[in-house]
């Protein structure tokens, strides 16, 4: 079967987003045959779970189990809680689908609160996306007014409301946990678990975290069925996928293909390859809280196994291209500023790790670097690794590992010469004379 | 002198309506900023104690939240924020020459605001929009794929906007 | 061995196979095994947190470390608390607590009883490998009586937990997030609740500092003595400190029948008049200051000459020097016993049980049951009106309490009636002019001996420093000498020895002693066995 775009197929049309687009296009004849009072909630919870629908917002979960772990008879209501908070440095597809595809959201969402028993969604969408929310907003009050939210969504009986709902600008909340607490008004700290949200979510009650392209999947899965579904790409993370490359490309944009797609291919076909004629040098395959890879490891599939296997992740699946030029000391700092930033402060091993790490690469970056330090990162990582409440500290440890470990040359280079050439060519006088001793 | 400050009617449609959406009060405290932003054109220490008192919750809880979160107008923010996206994918492809440029422009480094009040320019992490880096955010808009001549012609056209805005 | 009543939970701990009550986490449990897990966020008062990490163990359901403030024993659970896994992840978390941590112990009150300190020595490393610039966070007043060290806060959020759950104020946020976290309160609001003081105790680290005790002593140097505030009825439990004889500070003392692990702002710093310049530290007469055997001569000589002679008592007085003004009132015939009641302050509750009684007199109850009957209420008034019509010349009224107006304006006014006054008093005031003689009296944390709560729960307190160059001797001693000038007492004992013959005399103290009551108090109600209910029945 040849590979059929579900995201992107029809973005280049001005009225794309529109309801009436939409619908034209087929568009929630899926919701109407499940919210019909014929279909069985547990046969979609089967149905996503036979299909191998895993979660596109990073940890790639399996999304038909996470729906079973809900309780199905609860006197608590159940909420949906839509992640679109779109945080993680190098993944810009979520907000692709809210300002071009919203009705398949949408309708995604529809399928979600039938098969699980919810009649009250939250979209979390980070505040700085106000094009997105305007049109998210748009579209929802399209959705009502045709009757497809509300107290008779879609005249199933089922009462379905959706709500947007704003962040105010921290990365912490694109965490399922700490999105629940921001959306609960607070600080968005990640909760302790367990209680795991599908059992204690947010407002104390069961709730489902999906990412804004695992939803969008669900359409497609009801119409073409879990066995057509689970062929595209490999069997165990199938699909079609929105890739994100960004940095060092011709062509940097959002990519519409089937799971397992090369990376290689990917970059050099897809993204046009390196920019301006350069080699490759280094590629972080899945969001910046990915390992990194050098270009020799970049003849790998992009789907969760064959990533993990790489010892990395597809994480968000937001490709950060970095070409031969690239100073990896500098690539570090951005990143470890990136997590010092963003940390909640919670937990005592990232609220100081993080910090640490951007000290440390900002002092060997600015030319007093030592030696020793390549080793003290290692550890200062080791320190922060699977010991905090949720993964952010994971997320800065793994980078700044192996990018130590992957481009030892860029760091000793750079303590051995006075700092790494970007921060050098910044204060010429200042490493005149360190930058002679070379 | 110390103002007091309240919602126009509308406003308070829609706070009303907020509330109707949550099934508990706190949690309309994020959109109930929001509106309390665009209504007062900042959120400091008076917005803050308003929203804390209609919204019947305690203030310091609400001067957590506001300096936990990046993305509210903290006061003494200038007419335009100009926040250049300065993470990864960005700085890849040059969002230091951006502020660079800004900074040569404007005579202010980034965390700093123009003395006429006009202009504040910060750098922020990622924007969600690798694809079109360099790229800022000029208050709710993008700006994209700059090249310098973009950000010359960005605050050319900030700048006759607020004189026309002012006459 | 666990009530057969209540599910246990076998699960293994270091090796051994171990039981709990289901349902403790493995922090609770494994305390009661002697094995102390090392906590910074964590307090058995508050929510729990989860934040601080200190308390990570090896587990053998999770293939990471996990914190055993949160986490459940279970059956089969398998815990380390001493393993590689544990270890490591203990001092990866000191080691981060520590690098932004300023290393001003020298100088910080909290200094010999830190958390952090403490852990530091169990479980940090000896050197720095952190050679950046440390953060600095605000160091400014939180309220009239904390400020913040922000430099030294470690994010715990004990405090701002407290005034969520126990004192329900809320005064108290983090600002900012990361490593630039910080306690803060709303701008122009400042930390000033009934309880405020109990976020300095509670603080694992010296980020909130008391103005009240701020270089005011090393805590290592001072002694401490467990005691009952008299700051009213209520008998919270205190550890009063002391540094060369001074009380320098009172700390709350855990009590989960009276107070949990707090204490009240009003008691906490309600000792300063113990110093104030207006004691009265010696007895004296018309004609000057007497001592000791002079003062007791013209006291029996006043007695021996009053055809009637009126007790004021008032609530501060302890049970046993209640049973002795009960004991020299019975020996005179036709005398008359009453209590003066000061004007009562305000009663409080706060969200999670904690009160303040109104009533600010810790033993209004306990002279009740020492004289079997309404001492304040219609005694009191049979005693004022009595010295109003003039049909009483003679009266000794004790005041203990820190008012320099003693009993009060409408007291004083009755008092001068009386053309012979004894007084006994903690401080100078007009209340004492014309008077007879003048005896120094003790004040809580001054006297030795027991009180009763409002709550039926009797307590010792203890005397905790002695006032002036030469002690004077206080009410107990020489109450006692009185007797024994007069012949009613074969010999002089103490507050113990008292107490005694109080129970023996006296029902509702039936069958209790001094070591009895312990530290933690009694119930007066909970009769010990072999003593009949005849007293209370």
């Amino acid at each position: 079967m040849a590979f059929r775009k579900i995201f992107t197929q029809h973005i280049q049309k001005k009225t794309c987003h529109t309801m009436a687009f939409y619908k034209q296009h087929g568009g929630y004849e899926q919701a109407k045959a499940a919210l019909s009072k014929r279909k069985k909630p547990d046969t979609l919870i089967d149905l996503v779970k036979a299909s191998n629908l895993r979660g596109r917002g990073g940890a790639g979960f399996p999304t038909g189990v996470k729906w079973g772990f809900v309780p199905k008879t609860t006197d608590k209501p159940k909420y949906l809680v839509v992640n679109a908070d779109e945080s993680e440095p190098g993944t810009f597809k979520d907000r692709l689908i809210m300002e071009k595809n919203p009705h398949l959201l949408l309708e995604g969402i529809l399928i979600c609160c039938k098969a699980v028993g919810i009649e009250t969604a939250y979209i979390y969408i980070r505040g700085e996306f106000v094009f997105a929310t305007e049109r998210l907003q748009k579209a929802i009050d399209e959705a009502y007014d045709a009757g497809f939210l509300g107290n008779n969504a879609l005249g199933s009986g089922q009462r379905i409301d959706v709500t947007v709902h704003r962040g105010a600008g921290a990365y912490i909340c694109g965490e399922e946990t700490g999105m629940l607490t921001s959306l609960e008004g607070d600080r968005g700290n990640p909760k302790l678990k367990p209680p795991f949200p599908a059992i204690e979510g947010v407002f104390g009650c069961p709730t489902v975290v999906n990412n804004v392209e695992t939803l969008a999947n669900l359409p497609y899965i009801l119409e073409i069925g879990a066995d057509a579904y689970r062929a595209i790409g490999p069997e165990n993370s199938p699909g079609p996928k929105l890739f994100c490359v960004s940095g060092h490309v011709e062509n940097p944009g959002t990519f519409e293909l089937p799971m397992g797609v090369p990376l290689r291919t990917l970059i050099d076909k897809h993204a046009g390859g390196v920019w301006k004629g350069r080699k490759l040098k280094a590629v972080i395959p899945g969001g910046s809280s990915a390992h990194v890879l050098t270009a020799d490891e970049c003849d790998v599939a992009m789907d969760i196994e064959s990533l993990a296997a790489a010892g990395t992740m597809l994480g968000s699946a937001g490709v950060i291209v970095m070409d031969e030029t690239t100073c990896m000391v500098d690539a570090m700092l951005n990143v470890m500023r990136f997590y010092h930033h963003e940390s909640c402060g919670q937990c005592t091993p990232c609220r100081e790790g993080t910090g640490w790490l951007a000290k440390i690469t900002h002092r060997i970056a600015h030319g007093e670097g030592r030696m020793e330090d390549l080793d003290l990162i290692q550890d200062v990582c080791d320190r922060m690794v699977g010991k905090t409440i949720c993964a952010l500290a994971d997320a800065a440890a793994f980078p700044a590992e192996s990018i130590v470990k992957k481009f030892k040359s860029d760091f000793e280079s750079a303590i051995q010469n006075g700092g790494s050439p970007a921060w050098k060519k910044r204060h010429p006088s200042v490493v005149g004379g360190a930058a002679s001793h070379a | 002198m110390a103002v007091t400050l309240s919602f126009s009617p509308s406003t308070m449609k829609q706070y009303e309506w907020l509330l109707t959406r949550y099934p508990t009060r706190r949690a309309a405290l994020l959109p109930t900023l929001r509106l309390a932003e665009s209504e007062f054109g900042e959120i400091g220490v008076p917005e803050m104690r308003y929203v804390a008192d209609l919204m019947e919750i305690p203030p310091a809880f609400v001067f957590g939240v506001v300096t936990f979160y990046t993305h509210y107008r903290r006061a003494g923010t200038g007419k335009y924020h100009i926040q250049v996206c300065s993470t990864l994918s960005c700085a890849l492809r040059g969002s230091e020459d951006v502020v660079t440029r800004i900074t040569e422009r404007l005579g202010i480094v980034p965390g700093e605001t123009t003395d006429c009040g006009l202009f504040s320019l910060s750098k922020v992490e990622c924007l969600g929009s690798c694809d079109t880096a360099p790229m800022l955010q000029m208050n709710d808009d993008y700006h994209e794929d700059l090249s310098i001549d973009d950000v010359d012609q960005l605050i050319e056209q900030l700048r006759e906007s607020a004189k026309g805005g002012s006459n | 061995m666990p009530d057969i009543k209540t599910p246990t939970t076998r699960w293994t701990l270091n090796g051994q196979e171990v039981e709990n009550t289901s349902g403790m986490t493995i922090l609770e449990a494994a305390s009661e095994h002697g094995v102390e897990i090392p906590c910074f966020c964590y307090h058995p008062g508050l929510s729990i947190a989860g934040n601080c990490r200190i308390c990570m163990v090896e587990s053998n359901r999770s293939p990471k470390p996990v914190i055993s403030c949160s986490e459940r024993i279970a059956d089969g659970l398998e815990i380390e608390t001493e393993s590689e896994v544990a270890v490591d992840a203990r001092n990866s978390v000191m080691e981060f607590q520590l690098i932004n941590h300023p290393l001003d112990c020298p100088v910080c009150d909290k200094s010999g009883e830190c958390v952090l300190q403490d852990h530091s020595y169990s479980h940090g490393p000896d050197r720095s490998r952190f050679i950046e610039d440390k953060n600095i966070r605000h160091t400014k007043e939180l309220g009239p009586t904390i400020s913040i060290w922000g430099n030294r806060c470690i994010v715990c959020t004990r405090c701002t937990r407290f005034c969520d759950e126990i004192s329900g104020t809320s005064e108290l946020c983090i600002v900012e997030r990361g490593d630039r976290s910080v306690v803060d309160v709303f701008p122009g609001i400042p930390i000033d609740n009934q309880l405020a003081g109990n976020t300095v105790d509670i603080c694992p680290v010296g980020a909130l500092i008391s103005h009240d005790f701020k270089f005011e002593a090393r805590v290592w140097n001072m002694e401490r003595k467990d005691s009952i505030c008299g700051g009213c009825s209520r008998g919270c439990n205190i550890e009063v400190e002391t540094l060369d004889g001074f009380v320098k500070r009172l700390m709350p003392r855990e009590n989960q029948d009276v107070n949990d692990w707090w204490m009240c702002d009003e008691g906490r710093y309600g000792w300063r008049h113990l110093y104030s310049d207006d004691r009265v530290l010696e007895a004296r007469g018309p004609s000057g200051p007497l001592d000791s055997s002079r003062s007791i001569t013209a006291f029996i000589e006043i007695l021996d000459n009053s055809p009637r002679v009126a007790f004021l008592i008032d609530p501060f007085l302890t049970c046993e020097e209640l049973h002795l003004v009960h004991a020299l009132a019975a020996s005179s015939s036709d005398s008359l016993v009453g209590g003066w009641l000061p004007e009562q302050g305000a009663a409080a509750e706060f969200p999670a049980g904690f009160k303040i009684s109104a009533d600010k007199h810790p033993n209004r109850n306990g002279a009740e049951q020492v004289f079997g009957h309404q001492v304040f209420g219609e005694d009191a008034s049979h005693l004022q009106r009595a010295l109003d019509d003039g049909s009483i010349e003679t009266i000794v009224a004790f005041c203990g309490g820190p008012d320099p107006d003693g009993p009060g304006q409408e007291w004083s006014a009755a008092l001068v009636k009386a053309s012979t006054r004894i007084l006994f008093s903690v401080l100078e005031g007009n209340w004492l002019d014309g008077a007879a003689l003048v005896f120094p009296a003790t004040a809580p944390l001054e006297k030795e001996g027991t009180w009763v709560s409002e709550d039926d729960r009797l307590q010792r307190t203890r005397s905790c420093w002695k006032p002036g160059e030469t002690p004077f001797p206080g009410e107990l001693v020489l109450l006692q000498s009185l007797q024994s000038a007069l012949g009613t007492r074969s010999r002089s004992l103490s507050a113990a020895g008292i107490f005694r013959e109080l129970s023996e005399v006296c029902a509702p103290f039936a069958g209790h002693n001094h070591s009895d009551i312990g530290s933690s108090g009694l119930l007066l109600s909970d009769r010990p066995a072999g003593v009949g209910a005849g007293g209370g029945a």
